[in-house]
């Protein structure tokens, strides 16, 4: 992630590394949400929004970023709140981080998967920090909580001048590291639907540690019971870390909504998502490896989804 | 042994777990490190300009943009720095002069008001650079028509036991020859041949390297450093800059974490030289993690190649190896890790026909140095594996094998001399019962498979042969004891094994005795470095002369006193008492004040200090030819670690269940530290294993943070660590002990490998064996 | 660069203090306030070394700004023990050997505090996974899992 040493556009005849402190910026404490779009029009790529910090500090440090001003987004009405209601579902404010997620009633009781897939990012410390929302602004591919988002089929909130916008969380992400906010625009809140009745849910990340790596893959798996499948279930699956962005499925999802789900079956899903990957060779591990990860890990969560759904069933 | 007479009566505090004396002020927060010390705001700062090229000459530095910036007080630059530094060869600048090679080779320094300042200015610092061809590959860089990359290598001062070869890039060229190989495989029944491979790795002390120095305008110099070796920094830095010891003063406390990077002189050089720019101004240089990954030491790359052989009854007969270390840019420490590993080139087995070659290649990598086991874990990494290779050849049991082979007191060694009596065969034996050896035990699921394996291992403390250590013991008033030492506690309970030591030799309770830093050169007694594990044995061995000195000066005093011969007296918990008359008196005032003589007819005694030093006196040369010698090291410390593991077959992950591990330490003075070095070794070894590794693409580092550099954490350790103690003592060492710091790490890698071959049949013979390379052979293996 | 006067408590003391942006929290620990005990080791919130409470929540200290701290409440390892007496866990770390060099310490001091605070009476596992921010190169962490585990017995 941070770049390693690298060369000066300006001055290629010095190694240019992660300095020992945070370049210079202003920090501005955003009050209200006009405020905000106003400073991100007025000042462009100059301006970033400030929520838990453990990226942005970091790539500015890096000198991937050098923004001029730091939009501390936190205080905005609602911006790190949490609000459930049975009929509509969960509102996470953008800036709410993981650790206020994870041990949220409402998370533990309704969205377990959401917990799970939060608490493989990093560690406990970076968490009180880190928020999904800046996770999914940040559009890694390797982000761990996109593709909890993406079967669980959150929606980002976003506040712009031209008002709010709704962009459901399969359309938000435009490439590595790119979202598809607009000048102007930033995440207020992410709305995570009820999921359907009887559901079970599985996030398995593969790092190179036991615990707190970036992910080679990760796979997300959603599993629920539906009479119109021809199966009598609906599987959703997602995958990070081996596309441009977090991705889901559709391909495996389609065998396993339409085929009786048998082990025949699922070691049929296993290899439609492994075709789906287009991963890259990296530090953390080669395209030839991750692409085999993805099938033994989506197979492993549908094993896991569907003992949990013949359990409750 | 040069046990100190101990008493029958009194508690010893010798082989007791008796608790860190270091503990209470490192968990309140109130342990100082370097950078805690506080200099007011005199303070400057340094930042390095470094070479973005692997190799390149030097036309032209221009610092007028930097020294305009405002906030900077100067910079230099090579032009600095005439005179070379280095411990065994004096390969290198301070600051580069007329060229550069690795990546984060300083170029220059700048210096001023704020880290930030000197931060931007070394961006604007131009740099005229003619890139020249790299060397890239130990390999290619041993081949005769490689880029040279030290044309004045004959040119450099250097040890008498080193031996480069100018013209090459070879620093040092360690030979061994023995028996004679070349017939003896035709007696062998089975010969297995491999290659292996071990990548660089960083030590990764929490604590990254930082130094301050400051300059007097009459040229005395005081640096403030995180240091394993003051003594060794203040020669070297001295002897580079042309002035004398006594002018410099390295101040050095609490060190957070070392395992070899903050031996020798590396960047702390840069701080001194920096401060002669500006006398009067301490300047403050901090290393950023990045730096810290490739621009102090680096653990040295490996390419072992290895070819042995055996009779049928599972004798083992020959052994021919050339080792080509990618030993970096500068090898004035490394040479001599290429010197231990040829020394010790056969691991601790004895082979009557070896020869062995141990090339030390100048790569433009970054700088080899010392790190825990001095080369013995990289060798082990091969020699492990291929044992275990030539004992299925054979047919025979691992342990069974090595049992047969392993050195035992008596064993003539790969160098001709004698090994001294060494507990081997007891730790393989222990370490294999801890992990039920030869029962097969189930795996956790039906998609993981279990294997054990084990290594074995050597390794003596790699040091001139004269490295020498000294100590001090002063009474206070009370009778609490301030022993001193030149020995750095680098967490590995030094000062705590000193304090038992003294205590113990003195006859005083140990919670009497103090031992504290920081080291100070100017006050501090000598200690070579600390470093190979020898604080135990070597300064222990001058702290107990120091305390047996002190001692000597009481009972001479009580003696006079009680008109007694000194042979019935002793010291027992604090009180002088006769034996033969059966009084007593306590240490309080006397040690201090002395005792009047009778009559009110004046004192006798005085302020008790006693001193010791010790310094092996036997460790012979080695014939340049042959490596053959009487006497080729002061001592091995041996040990076995056997490896429970499960393989995840879906994945390639492993997980280690339980590790045995057993040393023959000697005598364990604290059997409790003993324990927490094993388990640290173990967990640095296991992290090595599985995930380190520096990755560099054309030169360049491509993993320098720990996002991308990955070290093991808690959730990675194995299930259960058994430790095991042996004790056959040591000649020479206090109580019997020798060292165990770094030998836990050694062996751990390979055992790690032998277990994994024996889950599911995979072999990795470069390191690291990741998850993925164990799939991906899996998968092939099908 | 603007400047910005932050009020605060810091281990059960009021502070105030001018900042820059930029300026970040374990920077103004160490270096505005001379709070030595929390450790500088990489910057990127990866080594742990300078976690400290925020709140009552544990933070790595280089990943928060100064200026955000204002009207928070912060304690280091310093403010762990109190009226002299010290914290169960620093007394469980002398005792099981929990520290080796040291350097590490202060963090995993302050995670586990943290641990304790939430879960009284954690499994390994779950210690384990509260200490993997926390990096040590020295113990393997064996003692630190032990000390943490005693201080909880002890009624942490």
């Amino acid at each position: 992630m941070p770049m390693p040493a690298a060369l000066d556009r300006e001055n290629p005849s010095v190694l240019v590394m992660p300095g020992p402190g945070l370049p210079a910026f202003d920090y501005v404490r955003a009050s209200k949400p006009d405020e905000v779009c106003d400073l991100l029009l007025q000042h462009g790529d100059n301006a970033r929004l400030l929520m838990g910090g453990t990226d942005i500090l970091v790539l500015m440090r890096d000198g991937v970023l050098a923004p001029k001003i730091l939009i501390d987004v936190k205080h905005l009405p609602g911006m790190t709140t949490i609000s459930f209601d049975p009929a509509g579902g969960l509102r996470l404010g953008a800036a709410v981080s993981m650790n206020t997620m994870t041990a949220h009633p409402a998370v533990k009781q309704h969205y377990p998967l959401l917990a799970e897939a939060a608490q493989a990012v990093a560690s406990y410390q970076l968490r009180t920090r880190a928020t999904m929302g800046g996770n999914l602004c940040n559009a890694s591919p390797a982000a761990d909580t996109a593709p909890a988002a993406l079967v669980l089929n959150a929606r980002c909130v976003t506040w712009g001048p031209d008002g709010e916008r709704i962009i459901p969380v399969g359309a938000f992400f435009r490439g590595p590291k790119q979202n598809v906010l607009m000048p102007g625009e930033f995440l207020a809140f992410i709305d995570v639907p009820i999921p359907p009745p009887g559901w079970v849910g599985r996030y398995i990340k593969l790092g190179r540690n036991a615990g707190g790596d970036l992910a080679i893959v990760g796979v997300a798996v959603l599993g629920y019971p539906d009479a119109n499948a021809a199966s009598g279930c609906r599987f959703r699956i997602a995958l990070a870390s081996v596309a441009p962005t977090p991705i889901r499925v559709p391909e495996a999802e389609a065998i396993l909504a339409n085929m009786p789900i048998t082990g025949e079956t699922l070691e049929r899903a296993a290899p439609a998502a492994q075709a789906a990957a287009r991963p890259i060779d990296d530090l953390r591990g080669s395209a030839r490896y991750r692409k085999a990860m993805t099938r033994n890990l989506t197979r492993r969560a549908l094993d896991d989804v569907w003992a949990g759904l013949r359990k409750e069933g | 042994m040069s046990t100190p007479p101990t008493s029958q009566q009194a508690p010893s505090p010798i082989g007791e777990n008796v608790r860190r004396v270091d503990a209470l002020e490192k968990t309140t927060g109130e342990a100082l490190f370097a950078d805690d010390l506080q200099f007011g705001p005199n303070l400057l700062y340094g930042r390095i300009v470094r070479c973005p090229h692997p190799h390149a000459r030097i036309l032209n530095v221009d610092a007028s943009r930097a020294l305009a910036l405002p906030g900077v007080k100067a910079v230099v630059t090579g032009q600095d720095t005439p005179g070379t530094i280095g411990l065994y060869l004096q390969d290198r600048h301070i600051f580069c002069r007329d060229r550069a090679r690795y990546v984060g080779d300083p170029v220059a320094g700048v210096i001023a008001t704020s880290e930030a300042i000197a931060e931007q200015a070394c961006r604007l610092v131009e740099v005229e650079y003619e890139v020249l061809d790299p060397v890239l590959d130990p390999l290619q860089g041993a081949q005769p028509d490689a880029p040279l990359l030290h044309p004045d290598l004959e040119d450099y001062e250097v040890a008498n036991f080193i031996f480069p070869k100018p013209g090459t890039n070879i620093s040092n060229h360690f030979r061994v020859r023995k028996g004679d190989v070349e017939a003896a495989w035709a007696q062998c029944d089975a010969v297995v041949e491999r290659e292996f491979r071990v990548p660089h790795v960083q030590h990764v002390p929490i604590e990254p390297h930082i130094a301050i120095a400051q300059a007097d305008r009459h040229g005395q110099i005081t640096l403030w450093t995180s240091s394993q070796s003051p003594f060794a920094q203040r020669s070297l830095i001295a002897d580079a800059l042309g002035i004398s010891q006594s002018s410099i003063r390295v101040i050095s406390p609490y060190v957070g974490g070392g395992f070899g990077s903050k031996a020798g002189v590396s960047m702390e050089a840069l701080a001194v030289i920096m401060a002669q720019k500006v006398p009067g101004h301490p300047v403050k240089l901090r290393l950023t993690r990045e730096e810290e990954f490739f621009t102090t030491f680096v653990r040295q790359g490996l390419i072992a190649k290895t070819r042995i052989g055996a009779t049928k009854d599972g004798k083992l007969q020959a052994m021919k190896t050339e080792y080509y270390w990618d030993a970096g840019a500068y090898t004035e420490y490394g040479v001599n890790v290429t010197r231990a590993t040829g020394y010790s080139s056969t691991g601790p087995y004895e082979i009557p026909h070896v020869h062995a070659d141990s090339y030390c290649v100048y790569t433009n990598h970054p700088v080899g140095g010392p790190m825990r086991g001095f080369g013995m874990p990289e060798i082990h990494w091969g020699i492990e594996q291929i044992m275990d290779l030539l004992a299925e050849e054979l047919g025979m049991d691992k342990v069974e094998f090595r049992l047969k082979n392993c050195v035992r007191g008596g064993s003539i060694i790969v160098t001709g001399s004698e090994m001294h009596p060494v507990g081997l065969p007891e730790c393989i034996q222990k370490a294999a019962d801890a992990v039920n050896w030869g029962t097969d035990e189930p795996a956790s699921a039906p998609h993981k498979r279990r294997g054990k394996g084990l290594a074995i291992m050597w390794k003596a403390p790699a040091m001139p042969p004269n490295a020498g250590s000294s100590a001090s013991v002063r009474f206070n008033e009370d009778a609490t004891v301030t022993v001193s030492v030149g020995g750095q506690e680098i967490g590995q309970g030094a000062f705590t094994v000193a304090a038992q030591m003294a205590a113990a030799a003195l006859g005083v309770p140990v919670d009497w005795v103090r031992v504290h830093g920081p080291l100070d050169t100017r006050y501090s007694p000598y200690e070579w470095q600390t470093v190979a594990s020898r604080l135990t044995w070597s300064m222990g061995n001058a702290v107990v002369a120091a305390a047996n000195n002190a001692r000597r000066q009481i009972l001479e005093l009580a003696a006079e006193h009680w008109d007694e011969a000194i042979e019935n007296l002793d010291i027992q918990d604090g009180m002088v008492i006769s034996y033969k008359s059966e009084q007593s008196l306590p240490l309080q005032n006397m040690v201090v004040y002395g005792l009047p003589k009778p009559d009110d007819q004046g004192w006798r005694g005085g302020p008790v200090i006693g001193h010791g030093s010790f310094m092996p006196t036997y460790v012979t040369g080695l014939d340049p030819e042959t490596g053959q010698g009487p006497r080729s090291v002061v001592h091995y410390t041996t040990g076995c670690q056997a490896v429970d593991l499960e393989v995840d077959t879906l994945t390639g992950q492993i997980t280690i269940l339980r590790v045995a591990a057993a040393y023959d330490v000697g005598k364990a003075i604290n059997p409790d530290q003993v324990r927490a070095q094993i388990e640290g070794g173990v967990v640095q070894g296991a992290s090595t294993a599985f995930f380190e590794g520096l990755a560099f693409k054309d030169g360049v580092p491509q993993n320098t943070s720990f996002v991308d550099y990955r070290i093991a954490t808690s959730v990675d350790i194995p299930y259960e660590i058994i430790s095991i103690i042996v004790e056959v003592p040591q000649d020479d060492g206090p109580w019997g002990a020798r060292g165990v710091g770094e030998h836990s790490m050694v062996p751990t890698a390979p055992a790690i490998a032998n277990a994994v071959a024996a889950a599911v049949g995979v072999r990795i013979l470069d390191m690291p064996i990741t998850a993925e390379k164990v799939y991906l052979a899996l998968e092939e293996g099908e | 660069m603007a400047a910005h006067q932050i009020t605060f408590t810091i281990n059960g003391g009021q502070e105030t203090a001018l900042v820059t942006s930029h300026t970040t929290l374990l920077s103004l620990i160490r270096e505005q306030l001379g709070l030595t005990g929390t450790k500088n080791g990489c910057a990127t919130g990866e080594c742990g070394a300078c976690t400290v409470l925020l709140n009552g929540e544990p933070v790595n200290a280089c990943m928060v700004l100064a200026v955000e701290v204002d009207g928070a409440e912060i304690v280091t390892v310093e403010g762990l023990a109190q009226d002299g007496q010290l914290d169960v866990l620093q007394q469980m770390f002398v005792e099981h050997t929990g520290t080796q060099c040291g350097f590490c310490t202060p963090g995993v001091l302050i995670m586990a505090r943290a641990l304790l605070d939430r879960n009284p009476n954690p499994s390994d596992d779950e210690i384990k996974d509260a200490l993997r921010g926390n990096l040590c190169r020295c113990t393997g962490y064996v003692r630190i899992i032990e000390a943490v585990k005693a201080a909880a017995k002890a009624g942490g």
